[in-house]
This record gives C-alpha cells, sequence and structure tokens, in this order.
C-alpha cells in the first residue's frame, strides 16, 4: 500500500461547512476529483491532515443554461462538459478545453474547479519526495532556491490548467464563498503570477462557480503537447473573436502553460476595426509574445513554446476570421 | 474509519474502510482482487482503470470512501457463467494482449466505451483508450480486438 | 504434422490475462508478507564514511535492515564482469543507487525506518556525459578502467582505405542518440520467502532470466544454487529491462534471509526506472563509400556509447555495434571503433534491439543521404547491395537466410512507394530503411559446455502431454509457440499440450527470454523432445493407423510415467569469428526487415504525424503468425517512442524522466496503423525454419522515419528523439540559409 501522510475526509453539506472546516483546521485542503491533489500527495508534495470533498454541497454540482448565461458548479465534472452538446454549441472553446484534459479517466473525475485551481507544475516540483529532497527542495514547496531562477526570489512553475484560458476569453466571471460571504468577480482576479501561490482566495476561501456570458463571442480552444493525450498543455490558446465585414469587432486571446497563471492578453481592443491581413496577424503575435514569458519549467524550451503559442494564436484568429 | 455500502461486480457489500486507504489499495491489498493493475506512481497509465457506475476511473486516484452508494466494477467481473465478454474474448483472440499488464485497465476503458457508444468510430475507440498506456502491442491489434467486440 | 504450428494461435495464457486472473509478482504476496522500502542514494559519486542503521533497527515493526556490509560478493551478468553490488559498499556511483534496505511490517514503517538511517559521504566529482569522463584528469569510477572506459573495440575487416578511394561519393557524419528506458508496463518487484530451519530461499520475481537470477542471488548469498528456487510468474513486459539480475531482486533475497521470513519488495515507477537498464546514450561517427550505382565500397564507424555506472552487458553492447555493421548488407571493408564509458548514472543494459539500433539509424540515414545526392533511388541502393544466402560475413557471421530482398519488394509495393513517392504534397513524405537481428547469441554468457536449450516432454496417465521449459514467458508468447512445435511434431491437437514454464525445481534450465533466443533454441529443443517422444510412442506400438492413445497406453504400460528431454546446441562454426570479441553478434541465423514509412510535419509547431507504416519482416517460418505479427508492431511503436518522443533526462543525474507522465510512451491517439507483411525464407537451422521476430524490424523504424521527414521537409535528423523543438529549430535553419543564399544571388 501507498504510505502517504494519514488523513481525514470531510464531506461537507454546505458550502459554509466546508469553508468552516477549512478554516478552523490548519492543514486541511479541499478536494474534489482528487486528479490533481491524490497524485501530487502520493509524490509527498504536501501532507494535509484533513481534505474537505466539496462534491456533496449540491450548489456545486448544478449546471444551469439561463437567459442570463451559464453557471457551472465547480464540483461539475469535465466528463459532463465535454459530453454536453448545448455546451458544445454555445461555447465550443470550454467544450473543447474540457475534452483535451489529461484522459478520458481523469475527465471523469477531475471537475471544473479543480482545474481551475490546478497546481502549478515544474521539472523541479513534480517529483518524489527522495528526488526533492536530493536536489536541496524548491522555492514552492519546503526550500529556499527556485531551480529555474536560482537568483531570484519567486517560484516560477507553470499554471497548466485548461479551462482558464477558455473562460477567461467567454468573460467568464467565479463565484467564490470565503467567511466573509459569496462575491463574483472577473475570473482573472482569481490568479496571481506566482507559481508558490497562484490562488488569489482567502482563508477557506472555495470557488463555487463559473457564469459565463448568455453571448458569447464565437471562440476555440487547441493546444500543444508532446503525446496526443494525458500530457499537460506547452501552451494552450483559446481566442474569441467576433468580426463583422472582415474588420474586427471583438477580440480577446489567453493562455495557459506560459506563465504561473493564465494570462488573458491585454491590448487586443487594439485589433478593434483592423482587418486581418498577414501585418495584422504578425502584430497580434508580437503582442502575445511579449506578454508571456515560459520558463524551463517543461523538457520543452521555452523558446519553442514561446514560438507555437503564437502559431496557435494565428491558426485559431485565422480559423475563427472564416 | 467509515462504512461504504456498495455494489462491487453485482454484488452489495459494506467494509470499514480508512479515509484515506486508496481505491486499489482496498481492491488489492483489502479485498484481494488482484486484477486491477499498477504500473506508475499515480494517474500516468490506466493500468489501473475500473468503472464506476459505468464510468472509467483510476482507482489508484481515487479513494475508497467514494464509491459508497455506487456501482464499482472490475475486470473481474466480465466474464459471467464461464463465458468471456465479446471485450475478453476479442482480445484474447486477436492477442489484444501480450504481457497483460495493461489488459484489464484496457479492457475497462474500452467497456465504459461500448456501454455509451455501441458502435464506436476508430477514433472514438482512439480517444477512449487514449489514457491506457501499452508497450507491448503497438495498439493495433487493441484497436482490431474493440472493434470486433462490436461485431459482436 | 498436426498443422498446429503456422496456425494464427492465441496465446496460451490470454484468458487469464484478459480475465484479471493472470498472476504477477506483486500480486502473490500474502498478508503475512514484509513490506520492503530502498533507501537511495542522493548523492552521485561520494565515498561512504558511514551508514549508521542503529535507529532504524530499533523502530518497532521493523523486522531487517541491511546495507552494502550485508554482502561483499559482486555480481554481474557477465562473468568476466562482476563489479556491482546489490548494496553501494564504499563508494557510491549514481544518485538513486540502493544503499540499504529495510523490511517491515508495514510500508509506513518501513518508509519511517528509512528516513532513520543516518548516512555520512565525502562526495567526488561526477561525470554525466561521456566526454567528460574520459577527461583526462577525470576521477575513476573503478579503479581499474582508466579513462574511465569499460571497454575499447578495435576491428578492420577488408581494406577501407582502398575501399573509400574507390568510392565516387564519400560521407562522414555525425548522430546523437538520446539514452531510452523500456518502460515495461509492469513496474519491478520481487516477493522472497526464507526457510530459516532448512537454509532454503524461494524467489518470485518479474525476471526474463530466472536462471541468471538464480545464480547471482546465490553467489551474493552465499548459498549453493540447490538451496535457492526461483519461480518466474506472469511477467509484464522486459523489452531488456530484466535481462540480467537486478539489484532489487538480490536485496529482497538478503531481505528475506536478515527476516528470517517472506519479504515483498515493489519498486515504485521512479525506482524502476532508475534501475534502469536502456539503451545507452550513444554518439555515432559514420563514414560510407558509395559508387554511383549505388555499391557501397567501404564503411567506417566509431561509437561511444555512456554506458552508466556499472558494467551489466556493457561489453556486450559495444560488440554488437560493431558487428551488426555486418550480415545485412555485402560490404566489403568495414572499420569500427567502439569505446563504452563509464559514467554516475544508473547502468544501461540490453534494451530491445541490443546495441544496434542507434547505429543502424546512423547508417540507414548515411545510406539515404548518400543515395540523394547521387540521384538514386533509395530502394535500388539497397537492392545494390544485398547479400547471398549462404554467406560468411568479413567478422565471421554466417547468413543460411536471406529475406531482405523480399521484404524490399513487398513493402515498396504495399506502400505503392512508386507512385506516390515525392507526390504527396508538401510537409508529407516516405521513408524507408531497413534492419536486421539476431535469433540468440550462439555462444552463450557462461561456457559451460552444456546445451543451449533443454526442454522436457512428459507423459503419464491422463495422455496430456506436459511440455517442462525454463523459457521465461514474458509476454511474447513463447510458451505457445513451443506447445505449436509439440503438438505438430507429436500430430496431436494443440490443446492436449500443457506448458509449464520456468520453475527451477521443476523445469529444465534455461538461459532465458533475451537475444531472440527462445523461438530458436528453445524451439529447437522442443522439436528434438517431440521427436524423441515420438520415437517412444512409434516404438512401444510399432502398428501403423494406430492411434496416439493406443501408442501412450503401450508406452506406459512397459516404462510408467515417461519424460523425455530433448536439446539444442549451437555448432561452433556459428559462434562467430576468432577475433577478440567475435562471439557477439554470432548466431544461427538472422531475422531481416524493411519498412517504409509515411510523415506528415506540421512546420509550424513542428509535431510529426506518422501516418502509416508498412513493414516486412523475415522471420523464417511463422510458427504462430498471429505472434508474430503483434512482436513486429509492438517493435514499430517502440521504435517511434525512440524516434519522436522518449528520452531519459538528467539534472546533475537526478533523473527528470522518471515517471510515465515525463518519458512518453506512445498512446494510442499518435501511434498509427501497423500493416505488417511476413516473409518466410526458412533457415536451415531454425524449428521448421523459423528465426526471430521480437526485435529485429525495431531498428529500421527510426531511419525510416528520419528518412521520410527528410523527404518531406529537406531536414535530415542528426539526433534523436526528434522532438518538435528539434524540427522547428532545423526549419528556421533552413529559411535562414536559403535567405542568405539569396542575398548572395542578389549580390
Amino acid at each position: 500500500m501507498k504510505a502517504f501522510s494519514e488523513f481525514m475526509v470531510l464531506e461537507p453539506r454546505t458550502i459554509e461547512e466546508a469553508i468552516a472546516a477549512k478554516t478552523e483546521v490548519s492543514g486541511s485542503r479541499y478536494i474534489a476529483g482528487g486528479t490533481d491533489l491524490i497524485a501530487n500527495l502520493r509524490r509527498g508534495l504536501d501532507d494535509p491532515t484533513l481534505l474537505i470533498d466539496v462534491r456533496h454541497i449540491s450548489r456545486l454540482q448544478s449546471m444551469d443554461f439561463t437567459a442570463a448565461g451559464l453557471t457551472i458548479g465547480s464540483a461539475i465534472v469535465l466528463a459532463e462538459l465535454a459530453r454536453d452538446k448545448r455546451l458544445r454549441r454555445r461555447y465550443p472553446a470550454l467544450s473543447a478545453a474540457a475534452a483535451a484534459v489529461a484522459a478520458p479517466a481523469h475527465r471523469e473525475a477531475a471537475t471544473v474547479g479543480g482545474n481551475l485551481s490546478l497546481d502549478t507544475r515544474c521539472l523541479y516540483y513534480n517529483e518524489s519526495a527522495w528526488w526533492r529532497e536530493a536536489n536541496g527542495f524548491c522555492l514552492k514547496h519546503r526550500g529556499v532556491t527556485c531551480h529555474i531562477a536560482p537568483g531570484g526570489t519567486r517560484c516560477w512553475a507553470a499554471y497548466s490548467g485548461d479551462l482558464a484560458p477558455a473562460l477567461l476569453v467567454y468573460r467568464a466571471e467565479v463565484e467564490i464563498a470565503d467567511e466573509s460571504g459569496t462575491r463574483r468577480v472577473p475570473l482573472s482576479e482569481l490568479f496571481e503570477d506566482d507559481g508558490a501561490a497562484h490562488l488569489r482566495l482567502a482563508p477557506g476561501g472555495l470557488v463555487v462557480s463559473v457564469r459565463l456570458p448568455h453571448d458569447p463571442w464565437p471562440a476555440a480552444y487547441a493546444k500543444v503537447r508532446l503525446r496526443s493525450a494525458i500530457d499537460f498543455p506547452l501552451v494552450g490558446v483559446a481566442v474569441a473573436m467576433r468580426v463583422k465585414n472582415k474588420r474586427v469587432r471583438d477580440l480577446r486571446v489567453a493562455l495557459t502553460g506560459v506563465a504561473s497563471r493564465p494570462v488573458l492578453v491585454h491590448d487586443t481592443n487594439t485589433f478593434v476595426g483592423s482587418v486581418l491581413s498577414t501585418a495584422a496577424l504578425d502584430r497580434l503575435c508580437d503582442l502575445v509574445q511579449k506578454q508571456i514569458s515560459p520558463m524551463r519549467t517543461t523538457a520543452a524550451t521555452p523558446f519553442y513554446r514561446r514560438r507555437v503559442a503564437a502559431v496557435i494564436v494565428r491558426r485559431l484568429v485565422s480559423e475563427l476570421a472564416g | 474509519m467509515n462504512s461504504v455500502t456498495f455494489i462491487l461486480n453485482g454484488r452489495q457489500r459494506t467494509d470499514l474502510v480508512a479515509d484515506d486507504l486508496l481505491l486499489i489499495d482496498f481492491l488489492r491489498d483489502v479485498l484481494g482482487l488482484k486484477g486491477t493493475k499498477q504500473g506508475c506512481d499515480g494517474g500516468e497509465c490506466g493500468a489501473c482503470t475500473v468503472l464506476i457506475d459505468n464510468r472509467p476511473r483510476l482507482a489508484c486516484l481515487t479513494r475508497a470512501r467514494e464509491i459508497s452508494g455506487r456501482r464499482l466494477e472490475t475486470i473481474e467481473s466480465l466474464e459471467r457463467d464461464g463465458k468471456l465478454s465479446p471485450l475478453q474474448e476479442a482480445f484474447h483472440r486477436l492477442l489484444g494482449t501480450q504481457c497483460g499488464f495493461c489488459t484489464p485497465g484496457m479492457i475497462m476503458s474500452a467497456e465504459a466505451l461500448l456501454r455509451e457508444s455501441p458502435n464506436p468510430s476508430e477514433a472514438e475507440i482512439r480517444t477512449a483508450l487514449s489514457g491506457n498506456i501499452c508497450r507491448c502491442t503497438g495498439y493495433a491489434k487493441i484497436i482490431e480486438s474493440v472493434q470486433a467486440a462490436v461485431q459482436r | 504434422m498436426s498443422g498446429a504450428a503456422g496456425r494464427r494461435t492465441p496465446l496460451l495464457d490470454g484468458i487469464e490475462k484478459v480475465t484479471g486472473r493472470a498472476r504477477y509478482t506483486a500480486d502473490l504476496a500474502t498478508p503475512d508478507a514484509l513490506v520492503a522500502a530502498i533507501l537511495r542514494s542522493p548523492f552521485p559519486h561520494a565515498k561512504i564514511i558511514s551508514i549508521d542503521v542503529s535507529a532504524a533497527r530499533a523502530l518497532p515493526g521493523v523486522r531487517a535492515v541491511i546495507t552494502g556490509d550485508d554482502c561483499a560478493t559482486p555480481y554481474g551478468v557477465l562473468p568476466i564482469a562482476m563489479n556491482e553490488f546489490p548494496l553501494a559498499r564504499e563508494r557510491i556511483r549514481y544518485r538513486g543507487e540502493p544503499l540499504a534496505a529495510v523490511a517491515a511490517t508495514d510500508a509506513k514503517t518501513a518508509a519511517q525506518a528509512l528516513r532513520l538511517i543516518e548516512l555520512r559521504v565525502e562526495e567526488i566529482p561526477a561525470y554525466y556525459d561521456a566526454a567528460d569522463a574520459r577527461q583526462k584528469n577525470a576521477v575513476l569510477l573503478h579503479e581499474d578502467k582508466p579513462g574511465n572506459i569499460e571497454r575499447e573495440v578495435h576491428q578492420e575487416f577488408g581494406d577501407v582505405e582502398t575501399g573509400f578511394a574507390s568510392a565516387d561519393l564519400v560521407l562522414e557524419r555525425t548522430y546523437r542518440y538520446a539514452e531510452v528506458n523500456q518502460a515495461h508496463l509492469e513496474l519491478n518487484a520481487t516477493l522472497a520467502e526464507y526457510d530459516a530451519e532448512r537454509d532454503r530461499l524461494t524467489l518470485w520475481s518479474s525476471t526474463q532470466v530466472p536462471y541468471y537470477l538464480h545464480l547471482a542471488v546465490a553467489r551474493c548469498l552465499q548459498l549453493e544454487k540447490h538451496q535457492v528456487h526461483v519461480i518466474k510468474p506472469q511477467v509484464g513486459g522486459g523489452f531488456g529491462a530484466r535481462t540480467e539480475a537486478l539489484n532489487f531482486e538480490i536485496i529482497c533475497a538478503l531481505l528475506a534471509r536478515a527476516a528470517s521470513g517472506k519479504v515483498l519488495l515493489r519498486l515504485s515507477r521512479e525506482e524502476t526506472f532508475l534501475t534502469h537498464r536502456g539503451r545507452p546514450q550513444t554518439e555515432v561517427k559514420l563514414k560510407l563509400g558509395m559508387r554511383s550505382d549505388g555499391r557501397i565500397t567501404a564503411c567506417a564507424c566509431e561509437v561511444v556509447q555512456r554506458g552508466g555506472a556499472y558494467a551489466g552487458y556493457g561489453i556486450v553492447t559495444i560488440l554488437y555495434a560493431g558487428a551488426l555493421l555486418h550480415a545485412i548488407y555485402d560490404i566489403p571493408s568495414i572499420k569500427y571503433d567502439g569505446y563504452r564509458v563509464y559514467a554516475n548514472l544508473p547502468p544501461c543494459g540490453a534494451m530491445r534491439g541490443h546495441g544496434s539500433v542507434d547505429v543502424r539509424h546512423a547508417f540507414e540515414s548515411l545510406v539515404d543521404e548518400l543515395a540523394g545526392e547521387l540521384g538514386l533511388d533509395p530502394f535500388a541502393v539497397r537492392r545494390a547491395n544485398l547479400l547471398f544466402a549462404p554467406a560468411t560475413t568479413p567478422n565471421g557471421l554466417r547468413v543460411e537466410s536471406y529475406g531482405l530482398s523480399e521484404c524490399l519488394d513487398r513493402v515498396e509495393a504495399a506502400s505503392a512507394w512508386r507512385q506516390r513517392r515525392g507526390r504527396l504534397g508538401p510537409g508529407r513524405g516516405l521513408g524507408m530503411a531497413c534492419s536486421h537481428y539476431v535469433s540468440g547469441a550462439a555462444k552463450p554468457v557462461h561456457w559451460t559446455g552444456e546445451p543451449h536449450a533443454v526442454v522436457n516432454l512428459r507423459l503419464d496417465f491422463d495422455g496430456g502431454v506436459t511440455l517442462l521449459t525454463g523459457a521465461a514467458e514474458i509476454g511474447q508468447g513463447s510458451s505457445t509457440v513451443m506447445a505449436q512445435l509439440a503438438a505438430n511434431e507429436l500430430e496431436i491437437p494443440l490443446e492436449r499440450i500443457r506448458v509449464f514454464a520456468g520453475d527451477s525445481m521443476l523445469t529444465p534450465k534455461d538461459n532465458g527470454s533475451y537475444s531472440s533466443r527462445v523461438t530458436v533454441m528453445v524451439g529447437n529443443a522442443t522439436l528434438d523432445a517431440a521427436r524423441r517422444l515420438r520415437e517412444k510412442l512409434q516404438a512401444a506400438l510399432p502398428v501403423p493407423n494406430s492411434s496416439f492413445d493406443e501408442k501412450v497406453a503401450a508406452l506406459l504400460a512397459t516404462e510408467g510415467a515417461v519424460t523425455v528431454s530433448g536439446s539444442f546446441t549451437c555448432p561452433p562454426e556459428f559462434q562467430g569469428g576468432a577475433h577478440r570479441g567475435g562471439a557477439v553478434g554470432s548466431t544461427m541465423s538472422f531475422s531481416y526487415a524493411a519498412q517504409v514509412v509515411e510523415v506528415a510535419v506540421d512546420v509550424d509547431t513542428g509535431i510529426v504525424t506518422v501516418e502509416k507504416v508498412w513493414v516486412a519482416h523475415d522471420c523464417g517460418f511463422a510458427i504462430n503468425p498471429l505472434a508474430v505479427e503483434g512482436q513486429v508492431q509492438g517493435s514499430i511503436s517502440m521504435g517511434m517512442g525512440q524516434a519522436l518522443s522518449e528520452q531519459t533526462l538528467h539534472a546533475d543525474g537526478l533523473p527528470m524522466h522518471a515517471s510515465m507522465l515525463a518519458y512518453g510512451v506512445p498512446t494510442i491517439v499518435e501511434t498509427p496503423p501497423i500493416e505488417v507483411h511476413i516473409v518466410e525464407s526458412l533457415d536451415p537451422n531454425g524449428p521448421l525454419g523459423a528465426k526471430e521476430a521480437g526485435e529485429g524490424s525495431l531498428a529500421s523504424f527510426p531511419p525510416a522515419l528520419t528518412n521520410a521527414i527528410a523527404d518531406a521537409i529537406g531536414f535530415r535528423a542528426g539526433e534523436l528523439p526528434v522532438t518538435p523543438d528539434r524540427i522547428l529549430d532545423a526549419l528556421t535553419k533552413q529559411r535562414r540559409n536559403r535567405e542568405q543564399i539569396a542575398v548572395a544571388q542578389a549580390r
């Protein structure tokens, strides 16, 4: 049997119960499908005493299409997203992102909330306890040095969730509950560009749901990875765009795998009104590349990831331009 | 310890399980069902795939407590009345198995697929089995085996 | 002949595998088994000052703690190169090397005990690549190996200088190959039970070589061989990772004796990677001369292999790399220089296609390039250099059957090469290559004079024939092939044969499943045993048209239960040339393969998609065509992994690849359809003409793939794996070159 830290599991029925447990018990963690957390626990990346399984909270389990938009509970599993025909029709980028995560058996367990709050990843972090100790640990966990940039003071582990970029280009909001109550904020505000602490959540903070607008722009998601399944994205790109008379009316671009948080590219509105000429696409790719700085967190080089990020942006934009 | 009541391979049972007991260890070390295999250090090879309520799940990333109230099926459940299931028969007859270590997980993933989509395309078969690593066959005869099981 | 041979036959143990009833080593533990764990070195190279296990030993629940002090006898698969200890003594030579081990009542206690062990060392400089290890003032990993060179090989057959002088074109290139690992799916595991009253040890282990394991355990525990009993349960693949006794197996045995009980040792995937025994990182410098008609006139090849910290099969690997330049084409002169180098990394081993794969890539790539320069078709160039069997190569290898020509014809036609090559459109291409492999090493590792293989057939009152063999069934289907051969010879249905394999108490000694030796050697022994049994049955009842059952009854009436023994020995003339190292590469027969690979290259992302593979494999006679196809398809898939996605990577000796996620074995999604054509050039030495099927087609995949990439985008990959970033870098370079040329021309 696997020897990992002993933990208890609580299965709260309400958000309040969950938050109370999380704030009261130090060393407690929320868990849903566990595809990320249990894998990490097996490698000794954390040793919680209490896991709070949030999937028994009914509000986290609902998916509602309403006139106001779509609300997806954070405990909905990715396989359900990928199977949902309405979602595929109206929010294809989100559907594609969900279908592209890991492999089918992971998607049956992995949840929306879990994928959004996916732990950041790094060559020097996702290793066994023996390995990390032999390497002097790292800034993200038990150590003081980031082996990616040893001179610096921050952790550069990369965020690799697939859903976030799709949700970002759909202008999704996320509902967060904590001791002070619940609030809805733009999804980008959930994240911090710090590999060691990439979620901006108060103690006990819990992602309850994500909400997508009722009038999504046409959008698409694609990712690059070494193998066509299982692997995390080296780069994932979502683009949402509306075009009128061959001119850009709206454009949003977001990426995953290239920083410690999902990156929503800013200043894409400068393309509004432009015709998508080759020169304009070149400028857009430049804009994207200026705003990302993948580090040596994967076996594929940062140079490669930056380069294909632009390639995928160009492809998706061209595709959406028709 | 928590009491879990669930249906294991068609039979209801109740067990006491520790919170931190993984399903793969519960199956193999507590219940003695050794057909479910471990081929990696967690979530990377698919050898431990089982069905929970007809859906494929990785026993190595699932806590035993999660099966409470659910229907759990392992490779041991497929042979009925001395007869191999169509997938088992095809994997055997067409050499969809060589060393056999990925086979239980592979067949359970294929079983989940056929329950949801009785007549899958080759692309659907590839997607459904994309989390199951096989090092022996080059997958060619695995695809043939699933297709042959569909024919039956 | 009952026709059992030559028929598509499902595996005898397939039903166990599809029902989950098959039992692998880790499945055999009973609740009374202690749980073992290994303390591994965090240091790459160090002198051990002390290992204090007193606190670990005192922990309740701990039954045994052992260190290097508990075994002072070195082991190693080659009797001439035993330099490894199951637990490091005095010196640590790689990160992950076992230092101590515990057996405890449960996994948590075992893990806790490891944390209580105190290690004091003095670190010394470590080397992670061959060039560093070969530096003049480098610290020696092994004092008796100057320059950190385990073995140097220098061979020249024919006159290379004259050969190059007579060529119309001579090209020289350097190729680099990443180290790769078998990544067999079953994690390494051993169960050991020590019977203290009788001083006997029983071992169940995930091995391809139960006999070698038996020898190593008896040696390291200083037991008589009869005190050891080795059982090979189901084994979840091997591909050469398990063709020698491995440290964890001996450690488990030592623990069982120290604890006077039963101990289960299961390695994690990371530990399984650390145990390694994969294909070494290799640099190949190759020079070939070719005439304008495609004839190869000379070959000069220098190979440097980074073998890791211990000898293992290293000497054999560096010799194979040179020996297998021969026996595929008719090449008048071949010069070979090989260097096997020690480095502070886990030891390499005898991975599928042992020694031949990287060199074959270099050779087939350069031949393709030469053909292109000379305006020749790649198929035509291979045809210009075919051997004619029977032949003896300049290095003394015998080729009695040779189906390469037919392999070429088959894949050329099946792929519609002539119609389609050059017409596939941008970013798409076709490439081809050939390869070969031995059907078992003709000279055994231990020169005891015993036969290479022995098989017993047992017949008793129930009328069933029990075939007893030490050959390790590891999923390749060896037991099924032996049953088919016996049934065929005895003219009885396959169902009448039962195979019992891999138990040292009952089955005749067998060297094991490696170097593709089983079909030919054990197959011949099986046929010999079956013939003897048939003759006995015939003699017992020499009545025409008497049935098998009548004959059995007659034989049992005179002799009672009968066991006959058949054997096979490779004749000396097949055991290689007289030169030093000449035994390596020697074999009773060679398999041959040719393949065509079709690719699509995404020039923006560098991602290569293999669209289809057509492969023809000459396996002599296909005893089980179903299994031959399966072996060939599996070889292609493993070749594809090495060519495109797999590699070991280390950060100062720490593995960055040691998980199924990081290592990158291909999934079903990117694996192409693989069309297998079986070519049967019956070999006079093979059982019913059979040769090997499990390795030979691997080595032609990587070059066929990179030749296809060259056809698609004009880039010749000199480094494997061809990852997307390498493709993009190459395309960028190409574009810059073109631009520079354009600028120069504009001036």
